[in-house]
């Protein structure tokens, strides 16, 4: 029996959703920084447990297809099938109400989205429009920028190209409350957050609204500051990448 | 709202006076304390700060009878202790060079007080044009000191500001505690104390507008009162100022019942006399920010 047993890596055991989550975004940085497939599907057949490894998926997000949507890399099915499946594992909240829930389930609707972008069959409830009301709940010109910034920090996963929809839209009209958000956040060394907020004002730069600030200083300000951590090169990366920066 | 923040304003201006005035007494000031020591920055400057802040009450004399009158008692008091000039004048002589004398007497001129001596001096020094390399904010506290006392300079406004960091705007993110001082100076000097709010260029004005809320926000949240107050007057000496209500409310839950304003988060001592030395100067800030405020409030009807 022993010959049938597939050599376990110990500390793929020992995995935490933060490690998981972590692991993912690395898989995803080594795709958006060079040419290599994420790999999600051999890392969820590698990994110790199948449903923490998925939660890490739903964690990251839209984010898995960032290599398609920045670069136009194709989305392997295999992998495709596990954000499906991530979504059977941890359904959709079915009826939204709190603000958290707002926000992951316009998260959600990013995943589903993009996911309907590949063959794979979007399972059901990740590709429903939360209303647009929503969107300008969660983002209202008359919040204080504090909170604004916050939710919009939350909602970086959707800065990417090809999502588009009312929460862009709601940002993308809130250049001063992010640039205030992106100074507090640098300002307090919040780099994870900076970092997130960074996001938002590659994608509207790229599309050509004016900023308050420089993100391609902000970008090298935080690499070269003490920015470390998965989630946070990532979001780094992504940012390069919408700024036309060479790789760092 | 404005009634609530004026209100809140009037009260922080109020009692800081208070507190000042109540601690110009002996066991503070010992009479065998020479009020210019080797380190001016132990007496002097203190000394010299209250009477500008008390100035700053007289000068926009929005306060009630009883506010006003301890501020003209502040005021003398402090000159005393400047031996009516005479401190400021010796000072000059010996450095012909010196600059403080007269930033320190431009105020007390709002409070009747002139040292006429002094004033040869300064407009003869002001001739000259030996001006010591300072730092460029610093260099606007010297021109708005002639400017105050009604001394012509050729003194070019828009290059001194454009001298100093403000006066660049850099990305507001690559600010330290330091700078964030130099920047409300700049603005105290290029405005007059929240005189003239509309010699701040209008991008100056918009850069402080969009990031001063941040800067205060993130001070707030580290309990440094001493630079939240600062950032107060500079808020208060905008074309527009903001007003904000929630930090407003934060700052005045800060100041002790008898008027101090502590400077930071830590706790503050009980003894009188170490009270005094440790939190004056936040409390003269927070007097000036509070009168300004009101000030302007009223001023724009808000």
């Amino acid at each position: 029996m022993e010959g049938l047993l597939v050599p376990v890596n110990v500390e793929r055991l020992q995995v935490s959703l933060a490690d998981a989550a972590a692991e993912v975004a690395d898989r995803v940085l080594g795709a958006v920084g060079g040419a290599e497939d994420i790999g999600l599907a051999d890392y969820v057949h590698t990994g110790a447990d199948t449903t923490t490894v998925l939660g890490a998926v739903r964690l990251i997000g839209a984010d898995v297809f960032a290599p398609h949507v920045l670069l136009g890399r194709p989305v392997h099915r295999d992998d495709a099938a596990v954000v499906a499946r991530s979504f059977t594992v941890y359904p959709p909240t079915p009826q939204p109400t709190t603000r958290q829930q707002h926000v992951t389930a316009w998260r959600d609707w990013a995943v589903g989205r993009l996911l309907a972008r590949t063959d794979e069959t979007s399972p059901a409830g990740s590709d429903a429009a939360p209303t647009p009301e929503t969107a300008a709940a969660l983002l209202d010109g008359a919040k204080t920028w504090q909170e604004w910034s916050a939710t919009a920090a939350q909602l970086s996963p959707l800065a990417l190209p090809g999502v588009g929809g009312p929460i862009v839209a709601a940002v993308f009209a809130g250049m001063r409350p992010l640039a205030r958000g992106v100074t507090r956040a640098v300002l307090r060394r919040d780099f994870v957050t900076a970092a997130r907020l960074i996001r938002w004002m590659a994608l509207s730069s790229s599309n050509g609204v004016r900023q308050p600030l420089d993100p391609v200083l902000l970008v090298e300000r935080i690499r070269l500051y003490g920015g470390t951590g998965s989630r946070l090169a990532l979001d780094l990366a992504i940012s390069r990448v919408l700024l036309r920066m060479e790789p760092a | 709202m404005t009634t609530s923040l004026t209100s809140i304003a009037h009260n922080v201006a109020h009692r800081a006076l208070i507190y000042l005035h109540d601690h110009q007494d002996t066991d503070i000031f010992p009479e065998n304390i020479p009020v210019e020591p080797d380190d001016p920055d132990t007496v002097y400057k203190p000394v010299s700060e209250i009477g500008m802040a008390a100035a700053l009450v007289l000068r926009e004399g929005v306060g009630g009878t009883a506010q006003l009158r301890a501020a003209r008692e502040l005021i003398d008091s402090t000159w005393r202790k400047l031996r009516e000039g005479d401190l400021l004048y010796e000072r000059q002589v010996r450095n012909c060079l010196l600059t403080d004398p007269i930033e320190v007497y431009c105020h007390f001129t709002y409070g009747g007080h002139r040292h006429r001596a002094l004033e040869q001096l300064t407009a003869h020094n002001a001739a000259v044009r030996s001006m010591p390399e300072v730092y460029p904010n610093r260099r606007l506290a010297v021109a708005n000191a002639y400017r105050m006392c009604g001394m012509s300079t050729d003194d070019d406004w828009e290059s001194l500001l454009r001298a100093t960091w403000l006066g660049a705007t850099p990305p507001p993110w690559a600010i330290d505690w330091d700078t964030a001082y130099s920047v409300t100076h700049t603005v105290f000097h290029v405005t007059d104390w929240g005189a003239r709010p509309g010699d701040l260029p209008p991008d100056i004005a918009d850069y402080l507008a969009t990031w001063l809320p941040v800067w205060t926000d993130v001070w707030a949240e580290v309990g440094d009162w001493d630079l939240v107050a600062e950032l107060l007057i500079v808020d208060a000496s905008l074309p527009e100022p903001r007003f904000d209500l929630d930090v407003w409310t934060r700052f005045a839950a800060m100041q002790h019942d008898d008027g101090l304003m502590p400077r930071d988060g830590e706790p503050v001592d009980d003894d009188r006399v170490r009270r005094f030395w440790d939190h004056h100067h936040a409390t003269v800030v927070a007097m000036v920010a509070g009168t300004l405020a009101v000030s302007r409030l009223l001023d724009t009807g808000r």
